[in-house]
């Protein structure tokens, strides 16, 4: 994919509504990029590991490391966030605290977990770059990293939502966390009606990493 | 590290303007907010000063940070689907000031 | 003063709800640049690599992918501190290129 229109220096001032040119298409590599890629990290490694910086056998094990988080470590805590009151309420007050009462230890100097309600939906998004809480939650999808994303969220994040798929009703107000700093995020989302019979394993089974981002619902029920 | 932290300045509820400090290099407060007003929702800690970071700084001194919460309606006139839609950032104590009144 | 980077608020297309796998190569760059921060070496922070990919320029901002951008800021960075040279890379480049050529055994029979 290449770029679209012309991109100048951004070194100006501007009102608000300057129109600049729409932002780029996400750039996606294909296989000649991943290949150069992959020989360029792979140069950069071994003139490291010459100079005496770092071993290939530290890179296999951070690799494992960053591997290890997923969607499965987010589902766990809300689902007992779903169970739990007290848990809830200390969750809600430090994350990385009641994260780690899960045994689950967050690398981020802090997660604040943001709870939806009735009358609150909660989005996260990084305009800046990337932020977002990968000890926890593993690396974030494409559409988060996308310059589309980062552009829109902050500015009209109830159209973003519905082309997710998900509607508000006007009485809900949407809270967007541009995570642009020290700080993680991760949303609470609320626990889908009828579930009151399931166990927590079988309520983390329906939290999706998207509402973890605030972009869908969890699922109502498992998939088969 | 030799330098005290930076003193806390706003606690949460205050209403604050952040400020454009017209820098160059590294800066974590986003173009969309500055000259915006808006109110301390959360005090998050201190920290060592990004900017300062960036290059390689690490002797700090901590830097206090906040989370502040803006109204949409007042980031994007015109455009805000609600007045119940809020934008929440990080932002850094030297970036912010006071901003008593409806109109400060 | 706006970084190119900071791009909050601005117009843009469809979001493209893509799910992409995340290649080996990737996840070595966050790796190594992990390694290099980390409490033992310190030679590369976040705020620095991040200041890396917020100057080295629009143009590249906008044609390379993500991981691709960090670890051209990671390269940058490490030159700029006197810790590789660009000329070293693209020896060590050289040699690893002539690794991924299929060797003998791996062609087929004439």
């Amino acid at each position: 994919m290449t770029a679209s229109g012309s991109i100048g220096s951004h070194d100006h001032d501007h009102e608000h509504d300057h129109d600049h040119e729409p932002e780029a298409a996400h750039v996606i590599e294909d296989d000649a990029g991943n290949l150069e890629g992959q020989q360029m990290i792979d140069a950069l490694q071994a003139l490291l590991a010459r100079k005496g910086i770092l071993s290939a056998g530290e890179v296999t094990l951070e690799i494992q490391n960053i591997e290890a988080p997923g969607t499965h470590l987010g589902a766990r805590i809300v689902a007992r966030a779903w169970v739990d009151a007290g848990f809830r309420a200390r969750l809600l007050e430090n994350g990385k605290n009641g994260a780690s009462e899960l045994g689950i230890k967050v690398g981020e100097a802090q997660l604040v977990v943001v709870e939806n309600t009735a009358e609150v939906h909660n989005l996260i998004v990084c305009t800046l770059c990337s932020c977002y809480p990968r000890s926890l939650l593993g690396q974030p999808p494409s559409w988060y990293i996308s310059k589309a994303y980062r552009a829109r969220a902050v500015r009209e994040p109830a159209v973003v939502l519905a082309e997710f798929g998900l509607t508000l009703p006007p009485s809900t107000g949407v809270h967007v966390h541009d995570s642009n700093a020290d700080m993680r995020f991760l949303v609470l989302p609320l626990r889908p009606p009828g579930t009151e019979h399931l166990d927590e394993d079988a309520l983390s089974a329906l939290v999706t990493r998207d509402s973890m981002i605030g972009v869908a619902l969890p699922l109502e029920r498992a998939p088969a | 590290m030799t330098a005290a932290p930076i003193p806390v300045r706003y606690r949460v509820g205050d209403p604050v303007a952040v400020l454009d400090l017209g820098k160059a290099g590294h800066v974590r407060t986003p173009f969309y907010v500055r000259n915006r007003r808006g109110e301390i929702a959360q005090f998050c800690g201190y920290f060592l000063n990004p900017e300062a970071l960036s290059l390689g700084d690490t002797s700090g001194p901590l830097v206090p940070l906040y989370r502040v919460r803006f109204a949409m309606k007042d980031l994007w006139p015109g455009e805000a689907r609600s007045d119940r839609d809020f934008l929440y950032m990080e932002i850094y104590d030297h970036w912010l000031r006071p901003a008593p009144g409806p109109h400060a | 003063m706006r970084g190119y980077h900071d791009i909050g608020g601005n117009s843009a297309g469809p979001i493209e709800k893509i799910e992409l796998p995340w290649q080996h190569w990737e996840k070595q760059v966050e790796a190594v640049r992990n390694l290099l921060g980390d409490a033992t070496r310190r030679v590369l922070s976040l705020d620095e690599l991040r200041l890396g990919f917020e100057s080295f320029g629009a143009d590249k901002y906008q044609r390379y992918s993500f991981y691709r951008r960090r670890l051209e800021a990671m390269i940058d960075t490490l030159e700029k501190k006197g810790l590789i040279t660009r000329d070293e890379l693209m020896e060590e480049l050289a040699r690893v290129r002539l690794e991924w050529r299929d060797p003998d055994a791996c062609r087929p029979p004439r």
